[in-house]
Order: structure tokens, then sequence, then C-alpha cells
């Protein structure tokens, strides 16, 4: 087959997929509506996250759709939905209501809620779609033409020796970048490695399960990956509430003054603020463990300047620039397409969403997002279909972001009137209960109870849960290419010295440590 | 950073001048005590192995290479971010918050457990059965919502009872309703 057969194979695999029985359509594109619009919902409600509709979804969509490659698409198809949508959905609070719907949306609030103040509430919501939108269709072509460039690279190139030492660099470039120490990500990232080796390993006897019947099986991983990333976050959360005795901050009515069309104008302004931050959110997103924050922080910072010095007399960053919120909403939009390089091309999740799908991916089965998916062979590889349908599914989300997603998102300023300490308790109902359904077993909750304590106590001590979830998703892989490589070499000791491109590899894992040490410490 | 955002100062626990050091210790101790005690005691398989003469990594490499990051990164609390100007540390106000959530949460999952089976001595045949099988989930939800709501607003509310209610009520509609093959708690215990 050709790459064109590839792509139209991918296509075809959106549209001509598994059917809804009750609708008589196709189910991918209907599934991907439903999770964006869902990704809207969530983004806009403080205390929401996609991550979280993006956990408790999956056993449902697995349950609908079954454990057979024909599920992967609809399902995948829904958490890119629901991505895409908690990307444009953050922005409403922040500028309505000066409250960040999710913490990349911090910088929004700089710009669009003094535009909404102003009575422009409907022109600032505009222009954070429109920015949002472009930020992240530029950063899904980009991801579409460069990683399948990428896998083709690291499988031609890379033996198992390397592969070893990449999974190695990129464990220690997330543990250094991720949080604001190298100490406290090292050891989360270890942390996250020491609990996937429970109860597993090539042995009769299933190791670190001190004889017990619960650790012999190990940990699943929905309770360890929903435990610290889900109900850390809603532990920390009930605690804040706590503090604040439930009283929510009241929200007044938003006024507009006239003209809130988004003009030819507006855009021209705009646009060198959306492209500029466009590129430096996709180079960023293309980086494992470096999150949406930091790429609305440099694309706002970078924008402010460049705004500054070119137009010393409009409005500034900060005062209601609409260039202000084109800056945030771009740069932290594109980070969602790269984010995938290294995972469609790598298999190493660089965020939380897609740590969800590779979970899916494992879960449902038939589909190893990594290197191994991108080869172009004469005979049909489905995988490589799957690749280009989740393509697909991104540029419909794209198309549906770009035609009903304003509109949608104009709608949602209610989503933050709900009482985020009522919502806290049910978030964290719903988690036991997804855990229970994937599990069914009571264990299985008092293991994710017991990780959501640990991943409280890791944002308590300023230390990010990030690493110790990829990590643990990443460490089977590990030990299992480290066994390979180490047999490979005819058992040579310093296999991930072996070659000048792993002793590259194992020097750039030595400098990033290195450099984010002095750099942080500086 | 490190309290919960109470506009009274609490006893600190790990002292926010110092919580990187002692969180470096703590981690060191932990570290060591996995590659000197649980991984030996506890792999059947060392670092390396020599299986009809071919050598092979054991079981116990990987979890010793885990146990090195976590060294790794105590160390450099330790040495090189001892001073970093931005400490986070645990108070006791938070260990407070954990013991309250924890015991919450411990009474309703146990309630969710245990209802069933000791309001009927034939619930492990009528699991599958309404309303029985939503019995257990309907309960423990309700305490588990209901009570931490109420311990927010620090009084019980007839809205908090009604959040818990609808809620566990939703999701038995979201969960169990459509699927056949998806088992409420406890239902795939009992």
């Amino acid at each position: 087959m050709s790459v064109l057969d590839y792509i139209l194979a991918g296509v075809a695999a959106v549209f001509a997929g598994p059917e809804l029985a009750f609708l008589g359509l196709p189910a991918t594109p209907v599934m991907i509506l439903c999770g964006f619009l869902l990704g809207i919902v969530v983004g806009s409600t403080p205390g929401l996250a996609a991550p979280m509709a993006m956990a408790v979804s999956l056993p449902l969509l697995i349950s609908a759709f079954g454990f057979n490659p024909d599920a992967l698409l609809p399902v995948m198809g829904f958490l890119i939905g629901v991505m895409k949508g908690g990307t444009v959905g953050g922005a409403v609070p922040a500028i309505l209501f000066n409250t960040p719907g999710t913490p990349d949306a911090y910088m929004t609030t700089l710009d669009g809620h003094p535009m909404t103040k102003a009575g422009q509430p409907g022109k600032a919501l505009r222009i954070a779609h429109f920015s949002s939108a472009s930020g992240d269709t530029f950063s899904d072509i980009v991801l579409i033409l460069c990683a399948p460039f990428l896998a083709v690279l690291v499988e031609q190139y890379l033996d198992l020796p390397e592969k070893t030492a990449l999974l190695l660099l990129s464990l220690a470039f997330i543990a250094a970048v991720i949080g604001g120490s190298v100490g406290k990500g090292l050891i989360s990232t270890g942390l996250g490695l020491l609990a996937a080796y429970v109860g597993t390993g090539e042995d009769f006897y299933p190791r670190l399960s001190m004889g017990t019947e619960e650790l012999s099986r190990g940990f699943p991983i929905t309770t360890a990956v929903l435990g610290v990333l889900i109900l850390g976050e809603v532990f920390k959360s009930l605690e804040d509430e706590w503090h604040r005795r439930g009283r929510d901050p009241v929200f007044k009515g938003v006024a507009s003054a006239g003209d809130q069309r988004l003009t030819r104008s507006d855009l021209r302004r705009i646009a060198p603020f959306i492209g500029r931050s466009a590129a430096i959110g996709t180079a960023i997103g293309a980086l494992p463990g470096v999150g949406s924050t930091l790429a609305a922080t440099l694309g706002y910072t970078v924008g402010r300047a460049r705004h500054a010095k070119r137009s010393p007399d409009a409005t500034q960053f900060g005062e209601g620039a609409p260039e202000g919120i084109g800056a945030t909403e771009a740069a932290n939009s594109s980070v969602s397409g790269a984010n995938l390089i290294p995972v469609l091309s790598l298999g190493i999740p660089g965020n939380a969403a897609a740590v969800f799908l590779i979970l899916a991916a494992e879960t449902i089965g038939g589909f190893n997002p990594g290197p191994s998916v991108f080869k172009f062979t004469d005979d049909p590889n489905p995988e490589l279909i799957v690749a280009f349908g989740l393509f697909t599914a991104m540029m419909i989300a794209n198309l549906l972001n770009w035609t009903i997603g304003g509109v949608f998102m104009r709608a949602m300023g209610v989503m933050v009137r709900i009482p985020k300490h009522m919502l806290l308790p049910c978030v964290l109902l719903l988690t036991l209960t997804a855990i229970y359904v994937q599990e069914t077993r009571m264990e299985a909750i008092w293991m994710a109870v017991g990780f959501g304590f640990l991943g409280y106590f890791m944002r308590r001590v300023g230390m990010s849960p990030l690493p110790f979830v990829i990590a643990f998703i990443l460490g089977g892989k590990l030990e299992e290419t480290a066994r390979q490589a180490f047999a490979a070499t005819g058992g040579d000791a310093f296999f991930l010295f072996s070659s000048p491109t792993a002793i590259l590899l194992m020097g750039l894992m030595a400098a990033t440590i290195f450099f984010s040490l002095r750099r942080k410490s500086a | 950073m490190g309290g919960a955002g109470g506009t009274l100062a609490p006893p600190f626990i790990l002292m926010t001048s110092r919580a990187n050091l002692y969180l470096g210790l703590v981690s060191l101790v932990l570290a060591f005590v996995v590659i000197l005690v649980w991984v030996p005691l506890d792999t059947d398989t060392g670092l390396i192995e020599k299986v009809r003469r071919r050598v092979t990594i054991g079981d116990a490499l990987a979890p010793t290479i885990a146990a090195c990051f976590v060294a790794l990164g105590g160390g450099l609390l330790v040495l090189a971010e001892r001073n970093s100007a931005d400490q986070s540390g645990l108070t006791t106000s938070n260990l407070r918050h954990v013991i309250w959530v924890l015991g919450l949460v411990a009474l309703a999952l146990l309630v969710m457990r245990w209802a069933g089976p000791l309001l009927t001595e034939d619930y492990r045949l009528l699991r599958a059965t309404a309303p029985w099988k939503w019995l257990g989930f309907g309960l423990g939800g309700t305490i588990l919502v209901t009570g931490l709501i109420a311990a927010i607003e620090r009084r019980l509310t007839l809205r908090a009872l009604v959040v818990g209610i609808a809620v566990t009520v939703a999701l038995i509609v979201l969960f169990d309703l459509p699927f056949d093959d998806l088992l409420l708690p406890p239902n795939g215990d009992v």
C-alpha cells in the first residue's frame, strides 16, 4: 500500500467504521462531536479538567464499543474530542469571571477580563476561540507531518540499546523539566517506576509482592493513574474548599456594550501574535512533559515584549489588549496536537491527556503507539490505518471547533456557577465508580484511594505527579527493552554505552539533569 | 504554598525553610530500604542471572534502578536544592485533612461493601437483582458525597443530601442501566 492508500484507508476507517445502532450514523464522527462538546463543558467548569472527563469516560466507552480493534477509533476519537474541547473551554470563565477554567488559561484572565469589564466579553471570547482554533489546527498539521518521519527515523536508526537510552533520556527530561525541582521530579519518577515493578517480573514469584495475593497481581494501571492524577487533585481541592467553608465567589452578570463581532482589522492585529505563539506552543508541546502552562506564559511574554516595542501607544498587555488573549490562547492550544508527537512516534506520553490516550489503546488492544506503528508495508498495516484514522479524527475535531466551537463555548459561561465544593465529591464518587467497573474488586478502590493520597502529598510538597504517572506507564516497556538489549549485546553490562548514538543519548540525559539543576538554582 | 490557604498559619511538620532537606532525607532512607532490604528479601532473582550459561537481567535490577532514581532525587534535594527559595511543606492542618477525608471515604466504602450482606443473608443471590444490587452503592455513595459536602459546609443541609442522592442515582443510571456487563461496587466482590 502506498502512503496515499494508507491516508485514504484511515479516512475510510473513520467514516465507514462501526455504526451507532440507534442513530444509523458512523460512530467515530459522532463520538468526536460528543467528546468535543463534553470537553468544552469540563474546560469551562473551574475544578474540572479534560483528563478527568477522559478518565471517567473510558470504562463507559469500552463497555459500549467492546475490546476489539473496531473500538479504537470511536473511543480514541471521543478522547481526542474531549482533549480539544477542554483547551477551548478554559478561556470562558477566565474571560468572563477572571477565573481560569484550566491552569493554562491563567494568562487569558490578564487581558480577557479587562475586556469584559470594558463591555466587550463577546469580542474577547471570539478572539480566544479564533486564536485557540488556529493554534490547535497548526499544531495538528505539524503533528501529522512530523510524527511519521520521526517514527521512521527512530525505527531505522535506533537499535535496542539506543531505544533503552532514549527511554531513560525521556524519563530524565520529564523529571527535570516538570515542576520547580529536579530532585522532586526524579523522586516522582523513581516512585512511579517502583510502583510499576510491584507484582511483575519474569520469575515465578511476583517480585515486591510481600507474599500477598493483592500485591502479586501488581497495581492496576487505572488505580495508579486515576489515583495520583485525579483523586490527588480532588483531595487537594477538597482541602482548599474546606478552608473556604464552601463559600464560592459571587459572580456578577456580564454586560456587553458596542459591537462584539470579530472584524477583519481585529484579525490583522492579532494574526502575528497567533502565528508566533502557535510556533512557540508547538515547539514546546513536542517535548514530552513540558505543559501548556509554560507555553502560554512564553507566548504571552514574547507577545508582550513585541507589542510594547511595536505599538507603544496601543492598549498594552495586561490592560485588555486583544493581542494578549490571542498570544496566550494560540500558545496553550497549540500544545495539544504537538504533545502527541512523542506519543505516536516514540510511545512516550507527554501530558495527562496523552496518558489517557495510551491507556485507551492499551486497554482495547490492537494499537501500540510507538515507532513500530509507522511501517508502510505492502500488506495493510492495521496500526498505521488507525494512526491515519486518528489524524482524521483530529481534523474533524478542528472542523467542529471552527464551526460550532465558538457558539457552544460562548454559551458555557453558566458553568462557573456550579459550586466547586459540591462538584468535587461528585467527581470523587464518579472516579471511584469508574475504577471499580474496570477492575471489579474493592481492593482496586482502596489502592486508588492510597494513590490518591500519594498524589495529594506530592502536590503539597511541590512535587509534580506527572513524572510518576509517565514512569508508571513506561516502566514495563523500559525493563523489557533493557532485557532485550542486554540479551542482544551478549550480556554486555555496558550496553547503554555500546554505540555512539547510545552514548550521545546517555550524555544528553546527564546534561539535562545538570543544566536543569543549574538553571533552577540560578 | 505548603499550607492549604487558611488565614491562620498552622504549625509546620515539614518546615518550609527545610522542607527540601527533610524530603530529601526521607527519600534517601526509603531508597536505601528498598535497595538493601525490600528488593533482596522480596525478589527471587538477583540483579544479573546466569541461566543455562546465558547471562540475563534478573528481576531485582529494575526496582533497584527505580530506587536509584529516588536516591538521586533525594541526594539532589539534600545537596543542591536544600536552600531553594520556594519550598513547599506539610502542615498539621494537611494531616488533619487527610485523616478526616480518609475517615469519611473509609466509612462510605465500608457501608458500600457490607450494607447488602448485612441487611440480607441472601445478598449474593440477589446482587444482580434490582433494587438490591444498588443498595450498597446507593448508601455508600450518598454517604460519601453528602458527608464531604456537609464537612466542607460545617453543617448537614437538605441540599447536600439531595445532591448526594441525585449523583448516586445518576451514576446508577449511567453505569448500570445501559450496560449489562458493568458491575457497580461491591457486586463484583460479594
